[in-house]
């Protein structure tokens, strides 16, 4: 069974159409790099609906001047797909998604430090029958470990055009651009002999998959080979399910070869593992002079059994210290312009409804909120910088002993470690997640984790919980931590539960890579933290805008009559009768129905508590000057006089926005990411349901021990 | 450097630090064996443990791998004696 030999192949079918490249590597070999380099400033990033890992399409533009789409996939080892973003890669290559184009052509990076196992997916590859470039990337690395990789040798043994270049410093685009040009690129020559044990098999199954299935030729030989790679036969077929003759083909023969003993999934690899070294000894020459490199040397400490946790703890312990001081003075130039704001709008407009909308809706709820911007920039800052230099995978090693302990692994680290910054993204990193009862249990417990939505309310009850100066730093951070922490060990504990009784299943089996330690490209992380402070401002321009004119206008109306006290007013309001509504249920916890007006409307996003905060108590305030919040929820107060705002309630008021499912973005996510209302439903009411709880517990017995 | 097989196999969480072994045979579920060889670690590669007692760190390749014991202990290498 030969590949087609040394064959031209013409341009794309339609020349009206732009050509289609898919974009396809291991993980951690530098794609979206790549991706980036090639379609500059104009890629988009777009979630597709209903399915796994994020993807994306791009333009770039050929030496020519000619545009060119470029669809980055999920990085795999494997076209046998094995969790559901390998899936996504595996089917757009087979042309069975209908929302995107059937790549024309294929751009196969591989990293030059490990070319052996990156060729294996290029194998698997180059049987699709299509035309592939293949790019391999970072040669700088590759000359470092004192490997020789000889792209021209390559390129001969392969029979396709082979790049070398350094993506990340631009290096090659031009060469690959003028390959990507060509109007006719070379088809691989004949890459491996099928072991003689599997090929007739892979000659039926070709011609059943032609026969039954309607598929090409070529794809249904890579389609055959496949079936023989994995010994799933439903999960590689996908949204595809082979025809009944095909599967029971497919039955037959290994059925055969079981009762003979051989190993043939087994032997498929093989055969390609012995088919690339052969390959790779002519490619590869290799300097044995060469030391230990720098992520060897960094390893022994980051991932040492003592030392690892050191340095996890140091990192995270500079990160809350950094979002207090560093965030400091820019949170105070922009509280000083916002309250300047509301001040020159209340000089400028004579009183009245549209005067307090503008100042008590408006600029008190969006500044509310938006004073936080620095500390959020902070955070995405540090986990940009984490991100680009490989430290999330060390996190996630060192993590692994205590996720074996609640029965998942490290590979589960990872989405958490996202929700820090967002839960979104983190449900969305599960998709990497092989085991689905493993992927469920970490998407119920990701939101868990403190997102960037709660830092304004957790800053906001730090300041009224130790107003002032007088408490010293490390006590604010500490309580920061104590929160973090709170949230991480209540992801873990559910974890453990679940996997005990709703979703059992064996521990898995871990298995992960461990990127190179890369010096982190400081303008890629400032780019992302801007990226994501933009969506920040955004939202707080457009959802926490919208939600304070309303909360303005339901705290405002119905109207109260004349001369009626302001506190009078917000109680007789829409808002005030809904937080009273609430109230029963929460004053067993320490709040009352003003807190209760913010626990409603934070159920869109947890940073509009804030927001709500300022609205509300601005409404009760009688001066023209506008009042800082803290000093405004210091002074709040029950009906018989005790302050609202104790520090118990405030630490209360933590551990509940700790626990509760308080965003209606995640329950969306949750619910396509699950096909279905039944574990979103479910995770809203046990995370609102332990905040709840654990919140009684906590301020009741405050109470009783005389807090 | 001369490298010599030695007789008996033993999982990979108990090869020790530093130590190079050739893996000479896969237990366990055959998706996680499939997965594992397609990842490098097929029957004959060299695989040497860096550290690690209960999550493994290992070498294949130039690639650095994370395994968690029990995936480790489906692994069977043979030491490799250096001289």
């Amino acid at each position: 069974m030969a590949l087609p030999t040394h064959i031209s192949s013409g341009p794309p079918a339609s020349p009206s159409r732009q050509p289609v490249y898919a974009l396809v590597g291991n993980p951690n070999c530098g794609k979206s790099t790549l991706f980036n380099a090639l379609t500059g400033l104009k890629q988009k990033v777009g979630n597709y609906p209903g399915v796994t890992v994020e993807k994306k399409v791009g333009t770039a533009y050929s030496q020519h001047g000619q545009p060119i789409t470029v669809i980055d996939l999920p990085g795999t080892y494997s076209l046998a797909a094995r969790s559901p973003d390998e899936a996504v890669t595996r089917d757009v290559l087979l042309g069975r998604r209908a929302d995107t184009s059937t790549p024309d052509r294929i751009l196969c990076i591989v990293d030059a430090t490990n070319l052996e196992r990156n060729l294996y997916l290029v194998h698997q590859v180059l049987d699709l029958g299509r035309p592939v470039i293949l790019v391999l990337n970072m040669m700088d690395l590759a000359a470092r470990a004192g490997l020789n990789v000889r792209a021209a040798r390559l390129e001969k043994e392969l029979g396709i055009p082979v790049i070398a270049c350094e993506a990340v410093h631009g290096r090659g685009l031009i060469e690959l651009k003028l390959a990507m040009s060509r109007p006719d690129l070379p088809l691989a020559r004949h890459a491996w002999d099928i072991p003689a044990a599997i090929a007739p098999a892979v000659g039926e199954l070709q011609a059943s998959l032609i026969a039954h299935d309607r598929k090409a030729p070529l794809l249904a030989r890579a389609e055959a080979l496949l079936l023989l790679t994995d010994q799933d036969s439903v999960r590689v077929a996908g949204s595809s399910p082979l025809s009944s003759r095909t599967a029971e083909l497919l039955r037959a023969w290994q059925e055969r070869w079981s009762a003979a003993g051989t190993d043939w999934a087994g032997t498929l690899v093989s055969s390609r593992y012995d088919a690339i070294g052969q390959i790779a000894a002519q490619v590869v020459l290799r300097d044995g002079t060469v030391g230990p490199s720098a992520s060897d040397r960094i390893d022994s400490v980051a991932t040492h059994p003592f030392w690892g946790w050191a340095v996890l703890g140091t990192v995270m312990t500079l990160l809350f210290l950094s979002i207090f001081t560093l965030a400091e003075g820019p949170m105070n130039w922009i509280d000083a312009h916002i309250a300047s704001l509301a001040d020159a709008v209340k000089t400028a407009l004579p009183p009245g409804d549209l005067r307090d909308l503008i100042t008590d809706g408006a600029i008190a709820g969006v500044g509310g909120v938006i004073i936080f911007l620095p500390q959020i920039l902070i955070l995405f800052f540090f986990i940009g910088l984490l991100e680009s230099t490989g430290y999330m995978a060390r996190a996630a090693f060192i993590m692994d002993r205590l996720m074996s302990r609640v029965g998942l692994n490290g590979k589960s680290f990872i989405p958490m470690l996202s929700s820090y910054a967002c839960a979104i993204p983190g449900i969305m990193a599960t998709r990497t997640i092989e085991d689905p009862k493993d992927r469920l249990v970490t998407i119920l417990v990701a939101p868990l984790m403190s997102c960037s939505a709660r830092l304004p309310v957790y800053l906001l009850m730090i300041a009224a919980l130790v107003p002032g100066d007088r408490v010293p730093l490390p006590t604010k951070v500490g309580i920061m931590i104590l929160m973090y922490a709170l949230g991480t060990f209540g992801a873990f504990f559910f974890a453990w539960l679940f996997k005990r009784t709703l979703l059992k299943g064996a521990p898995p089996l871990m298995i992960m890579e461990l990127p190179p330690y890369r010096l982190p490209r400081l303008k890629d992380v400032a780019q992302h933290m801007v990226e994501r402070g933009w969506l920040f401002v955004r939202r707080a321009g457009t959802v926490i805008l919208g939600i304070s004119i309303i909360l303005w206008f339901l705290s405002a109306y119905p109207k109260a009559p004349e001369g009626t006290p302001p506190t009078q007013q917000l109680a007789q309001s829409f808002a005030g009768q809904a937080g009273h509504a609430l109230e029963p249920l929460i004053k067993p916890i320490g709040f009352d129905w003003q807190i209760g007006i913010g626990l409603i409307t934070s159920f869109a996003a947890r940073e509009v508590f804030v927001s709500t905060m300022s609205v509300v108590f601005n409404v009760e305030t009688t001066d023209d000057d506008t009042t800082p919040l803290r000093q405004a929820l210091l002074a709040a107060k029950w009906p018989d006089g005790r302050p609202l705002f104790t520090p118990l309630v405030c630490f209360t008021l933590m551990i509940f926005y700790v626990f509760a499912m308080q965003c209606m973005s995640t329950i969306a996510v949750v619910k396509r990411e699950t096909n279905g209302w039944k574990w979103p439903i479910f995770q809203t009411c046990y995370m609102t349901g332990t905040a709840w709880i654990l919140s009684f517990v906590v301020y009741q017995s405050g109470r009783a021990l005389g807090f | 450097m001369n490298r010599m097989p030695s007789p008996e196999p033993m999982p990979l969480c108990q090869l020790p630090a530093g130590a190079t072994g050739r893996v000479c045979s896969l237990t366990g579920d055959i998706h996680f064996c499939q997965r594992v060889r397609e990842m490098g670690f097929g029957e004959s590669s060299c695989v040497t443990k860096v550290s690690g007692t209960t999550t493994i760190l290992c070498q294949v390749s130039g690639t650095r791998i994370a395994l968690s014991h029990a995936a480790a202990s489906h692994i069977l290498v043979e030491p490799l004696v250096q001289k």
